[in-house]
């Protein structure tokens, strides 16, 4: 058995000053970096906190749904913040496919952003749930809209899947960014569902297309907040789960370059 | 608990459950891995 001569292994740097830290007294790039992902990861936080504050003890009851409208502020935005997800899954996933624009980074954050989307829709689906249960005494039915957005959830668990099939990098890239395009056609179909077919579910309280909100008051504040504060926390959890893509990659490399070396090293005499 | 306070729980608590566990995994590879250049670079100053 031979033995391969590697790099030495310091410190890891997590936990330490260098990934948010100071170079010779100012912050170098990815340090900069880090306190901006802080910052926004603490922006998330409060205004989560805050949105769940408002939307449970400060606005008033609804005159039809009762106590019930308090999942209003947090089942829309889990919505919305999937749609985003997916929206950015496809907008980094067709500049991948674009030869000019192709650069392993942009697969990373269409893989990282498909994950959370998948995360959030599997929130809409728990709440819509509950909001059925109380509402129209089932806990699932075969609406156009519940089905359609249960579908998106299979077609994106499906993508991460996909993600996972082996193959080189590049043709992995390539076939997870198709297959991100065809999942997107389900997003639109998904919100004008209940416009196009009859839907147990009553219309999107923001109404894109005919730019209407259909609350309003301290409601509205308390919805909208809530859009921008589960869009902050998309966007902070997705920038954790690009870096973790990253290191896998890097981990991936390192192994693939330790095994070369291994085997050139079994190689002499 | 009413299910209002339920779906709270949910999202809440899977949002913090996933926020964890990806903090945790992203730490759990830096330990793995060499510091990246810049990195390296800052611990020699």
């Amino acid at each position: 058995m031979s033995t391969v001569s590697l790099p030495p292994r310091t410190k890891p740097a997590v936990g330490r000053e260098p990934a948010g830290g100071r170079l010779g007294g100012r912050r170098s790039p990815s340090g900069r970096a880090d306190v901006a992902v802080r910052a926004l990861g603490v922006l998330a936080l409060t205004g989560i906190v805050a949105t769940c504050w408002l939307g449970l003890f400060v606005t008033p009851e609804a005159v039809n749904f009762g106590n019930l409208v308090r999942l209003l502020y947090i089942h829309p935005p889990m919505a919305w913040v999937a749609f985003l997800a997916y929206g950015f899954a496809l907008a980094t996933s067709l500049l991948y496919l674009w030869p000019r624009t192709r650069d392993p980074r942009l697969d990373r954050l269409a893989g990282a952003s498909a994950e959370v989307g998948v995360v959030f829709t599997g929130l809409t689906l728990v709440t819509g749930s509950i909001w059925g249960r109380t509402t129209w005494g089932v806990w699932w039915t075969w609406d156009p809209l519940l089905t359609t957005t249960a579908l998106l959830f299979v077609l994106y668990v499906g993508y991460l899947a996909l993600r996972r099939v082996p193959g080189d990098r590049e043709t992995v890239a390539k076939r997870a960014a198709i297959a991100a395009v065809i999942a997107f056609v389900d997003v639109p179909i998904v919100y004008f569902s209940v416009s196009w077919w009859r839907s147990l579910h009553q219309a999107p309280t923001v109404d894109l297309a005919g730019r209407h909100l259909y609350v309003h008051g301290l409601m509205a504040w308390t919805l909208l907040l809530g859009f921008a504060s589960f869009s902050l926390a998309w966007a902070w959890l997705m920038v954790h789960r690009y870096r973790l893509a990253t290191l896998r990659d890097r981990e991936a490399d390192e192994g693939l370059e330790v095994a070369i070396a291994e085997r050139r090293a079994e190689g002499l005499p | 608990m009413s299910y209002v306070d339920a779906g709270y729980c949910v999202v809440l608590g899977s949002l913090f459950a996933y926020a964890v566990s990806l903090v945790a995994r992203e730490r759990a590879a830096r330990r793995r891995l060499p510091p990246a250049p810049d990195e390296a670079e800052q611990s020699a100053s």
